[in-house]
C-alpha cells in the first residue's frame, strides 16, 4: 500500500532510519580500512611494497563510503529529532571517527608514493609503534560497539561501567602507542647524520601520520565517554 | 465508518508487536478483531452515551431535525477521515464526529443547544490523553530498566517481573469488563465480587505467564536478546489489550450517531433513559472486526515495517501505556484518540532514553488535527445539513 493511506501520525513519529545503527556502520568501515591498513603497513615496515597499490585502492574506497555513511547521518538530524544522547557530542564523535579514516587514506597514499626502507635499527620499534595504535582502535571500536547494550538497557550503570571500561583501555593503548613514537623519532635523530634527508624527512612523518590515527581513536572514545555521562 | 476505523486504528494498535515480530500478520489481525469485538461490546457503551448524548442537548430539538442532523453528522465525519486517509493527515476518527456533532447542535438549535461543559471535557482529555499516556509509558519503561535491565542477571529478573506486570493487566482488564457494565449487571455482580474475580484470574494469568516464559529458551548472544524473547511473548497480551481498550472506545465514533438514530427512526425520542442497544454495540464491533480482517492486515504491514526500532521492550512499555490510558478514558466515558495516546507513549518511552530517535514534528502535526479538525468538521456538518434540509 502507499503511503497516502496513513493518516495516522504513529507512523511518522519513526521514519528514519536510526542514527546509531549508521554510527554503526560507520565504525564497520573503520575496522576495515584499519585491518587493511595495519597488515600492509606491517609488510611495509618488513620491506615488502607490492601489495601497496591495491591498499591504497581499498582504503580510498572504504573512505569514501563512510563519507556517505556520515553525510546521510548529519543531513537527517534536523532539530525535532529526539535523541538518547546529546545531539552535538554524538556529531562530534562521529566527525572524529571519521577523521580516523581521512588520516588512513593519506597515510595509504603517502606510502604508495614513496617506498621509504626503514632502518634496521628502528623497524622493531616502528612495528611495534604500529601495533600499539592498532590497539587503541581496537579498544575505541569495543567502547563504540557496546553503545548497542547502552541503548538496549536504557543507559543503566552497569552497561555505562563496561563502555568507561573499555574507555580506560584505549587511553592506554594511545599512551603506549605516544611512548613508543617518542622512542622512534629519537632514534631517528639519532640516525640522522647517516641517512639521507629525503628517508628522514618521510621516517618523520610516517610516524607521526600512523600515531595520528591513534589520537582520533582517543578522540572518538572522549567524546563517547562524554555522551554516554549522566 | 466501523471498517475505516478498524482498518486504520487498529493497525496502530498491532503494529507494534507485528513490527517488533512478537506474532505474525494473521494473528494480529484475528486478535485485533476479535478483541476489538470484545472491548466494543461490553465496555463500549460509556463512550457511546457520551457521544450520543453529552454533545448536543437533544431535548430542544424536533425529531425529524435531529434525525437529519445525526445522519449529517455521521456522513460529515465519514467525508472528512476518508479526505484525511487519502491526504495523510494525521486526524482522528473521534475529533472528527464530535466536530461534526457540535456543527450540527450549533445550526439546528443555537450555541446553546451544545453542551459546552461536555465538549470543554472531551477537548482537555484530547490533550491529556498523550500525557497520561506519555507518563504512563515512560513509568513502566523504567520500571523494566530499573528492575531487570540494571540487574546482574536480566533475564532472570524478567522471568519474575514479566508475569508480574501481565497479572496487573489482566486485572485491569477484567475489572472493567465487571465494574458497572451491562454484563455485571447481567450476572448481578457487586462491585466487591468484580475486584475478586478480577484479583483470581490476573493470579490465573500471572501462573500462566510464568508457565509460558519457562518455554522462553536463553538465547547465545547474550541476556538482552533474551530478556527481549521474554517480553516478545508478553507483548502479544498487551498488544490485545490495546486491541480492547481501542474496541471500547472507538466503537462510539460509529455508532455513536447510530444510536441515536435508530431510535428516531422508529418513532421513538432519544430520551435518556434509553440505552445504548447492544445489538447495536455488536454490529459496530463486527464492522470494525471486518475492518481489522480485510484492511487492517496492509495497514499494518506498512506501519510494522517503519517500526522497526522498536523493540519488544519498548512495544511493551507504549501498548501498557497507551492501553491504560484509552480504557480509563473509555471508563469514564471519554472519547480520545488511540493513535495521539499511542504517540504520547511512545515520546514517553523516548524520553526514557529508551529510544535510539524519535521525530518530535509529529507533535505539530497533532496539534494541528487538534485545532483544525473541529471547526472543518463542524462546517462540512452544517453543510450537509442545510443541504439534506432543503432536500427533504
Amino acid at each position: 500500500m502507499e503511503k497516502d493511506h496513513f493518516r495516522a501520525p504513529v507512523s511518522d513519529t519513526f521514519r528514519r532510519k536510526s542514527p546509531f545503527k549508521l554510527l554503526l556502520e560507520h565504525m564497520n568501515k573503520v575496522r576495515e580500512c584499519i585491518d587493511i591498513l595495519g597488515e600492509g603497513l606491517l609488510s611495509y615496515y618488513k620491506g615488502d611494497y607490492s601489495s601497496f597499490p591495491t591498499i591504497a585502492e581499498r582504503v580510498d574506497k572504504l573512505e569514501h563510503e563512510a563519507d556517505l555513511i556520515k553525510s546521510n547521518i548529519r543531513n537527517h538530524l534536523p532539530k525535532t529529532i529526539l535523541m538518547p544522547v546529546d545531539k552535538g557530542k554524538f556529531l562530534w564523535l562521529l566527525r572524529e571517527e571519521d577523521k580516523i579514516l581521512d588520516h588512513a587514506e593519506n597515510l595509504a597514499k603517502m606510502l604508495d608514493m614513496r617506498h621509504t626502507a626503514i632502518p634496521k635499527e628502528l623497524r622493531e620499534g616502528f612495528i611495534d609503534h604500529a601495533k600499539f595504535v592498532i590497539k587503541t582502535v581496537k579498544a575505541m571500536e569495543k567502547a563504540v560497539e557496546n553503545v548497542a547494550d547502552l541503548l538496549e538497557t536504557g543507559f543503566v550503570r552497569k552497561e555505562r561501567q563496561e563502555t568507561k571500561e573499555a574507555i580506560y583501555k584505549v587511553h592506554e593503548f594511545e599512551h603506549k602507542a605516544d611512548e613508543k613514537k617518542y622512542e622512534i623519532t629519537k632514534g631517528i635523530y639519532k640516525l640522522e647524520k647517516k641517512l639521507d634527508p629525503m628517508d628522514v624527512y618521510h621516517l618523520l612523518k610516517i610516524a607521526d601520520w600512523v600515531d595520528d590515527i591513534a589520537d582520533h581513536a582517543e578522540n572518538v572514545a572522549d567524546w563517547l565517554r562524554s555522551m554516554i555521562a549522566k | 465508518m466501523a471498517w475505516s476505523i478498524g482498518s486504520n486504528d487498529v493497525a496502530n494498535s498491532m503494529a507494534t508487536a507485528v513490527g517488533a515480530k512478537a506474532i505474525t500478520f494473521k494473528q494480529a489481525v484475528l486478535i485485533a478483531g476479535i478483541l476489538n469485538f470484545i472491548g466494543a461490546v461490553f465496555v463500549g457503551s460509556h463512550v457511546t452515551d457520551t457521544v450520543r448524548k453529552g454533545i448536543v442537548d437533544v431535548s430542544g430539538i424536533r425529531p425529524e431535525t435531529l434525525l437529519l442532523g445525526f445522519i449529517a453528522s455521521l456522513l460529515a465525519a465519514a467525508i472528512w477521515v476518508t479526505i484525511s486517509t487519502w491526504k495523510e493527515m494525521p486526524i482522528s476518527t473521534t475529533h472528527s464526529v464530535i466536530g461534526a456533532l457540535m456543527g450540527f447542535g450549533i445550526i439546528a438549535g443555537g450555541l446553546s443547544t451544545v453542551k459546552w461543559n461536555t465538549v470543554g471535557a472531551v477537548v482537555s482529555s484530547w490533550i491529556l490523553s498523550p500525557l497520561f499516556g506519555c507518563i504512563l509509558a515512560f513509568l513502566v519503561f523504567k520500571i523494566i530498566v530499573k528492575l531487570i535491565f540494571a540487574k546482574d542477571e536480566p533475564v532472570k529478573a524478567a522471568r519474575i517481573v514479566g508475569p508480574i506486570i501481565i497479572g496487573f493487566t489482566a486485572f485491569i482488564i477484567t475489572v472493567s469488563l465487571f465494574l458497572k457494565t451491562p454484563l455485571s449487571i447481567k450476572l448481578g455482580l457487586s462491585e466487591t465480587d468484580g475486584i475478586i474475580i478480577a484479583g483470581i484470574i490476573s493470579i490465573v494469568v500471572g501462573i500462566i505467564g510464568i508457565l509460558l516464559l519457562r518455554m522462553v529458551k536463553n538465547k547465545k548472544n547474550g541476556d538482552y536478546a533474551t530478556v527481549e524473547g521474554i517480553f516478545r511473548k508478553l507483548q502479544i497480551i498487551t498488544s490485545s489489550y490495546v486491541a480492547f481498550a481501542h474496541g471500547a472506545n472507538d466503537v462510539a465514533n460509529a455508532i455513536g450517531p447510530v444510536a441515536s438514530i435508530i431510535p428516531l427512526a422508529q418513532g421513538l425520542s432519544v430520551g435518556s433513559t434509553v440505552e445504548v442497544p447492544v445489538t447495536l454495540l455488536m454490529l459496530g464491533g463486527i464492522g470494525i472486526a471486518i475492518g481489522c480482517v480485510t484492511w487492517g492486515q496492509r495497514v499494518m504491514k506498512t506501519v510494522g515495517k517503519r517500526i522497526t526500532s522498536l523493540t519488544n521492550t519498548r512495544g511493551f512499555s507504549v501498548d501498557f501505556g497507551a492501553a491504560t490510558t484509552v480504557l480509563v478514558a473509555s471508563k469514564l466515558g471519554m472519547p480520545i484518540s488511540t493513535s495521539h495516546t499511542v504517540v504520547g507513549a511512545v515520546i514517553g518511552v523516548g524520553l526514557a532514553r529508551g529510544l535510539e530517535a524519535i521525530d518530535l514534528s509529529v507533535i505539530k502535526k497533532i496539534i494541528v488535527s487538534w485545532l483544525l479538525t473541529l471547526p472543518v468538521a463542524a462546517a462540512t456538518s452544517i453543510a450537509i445539513f442545510i443541504l439534506l434540509q432543503t432536500i427533504v
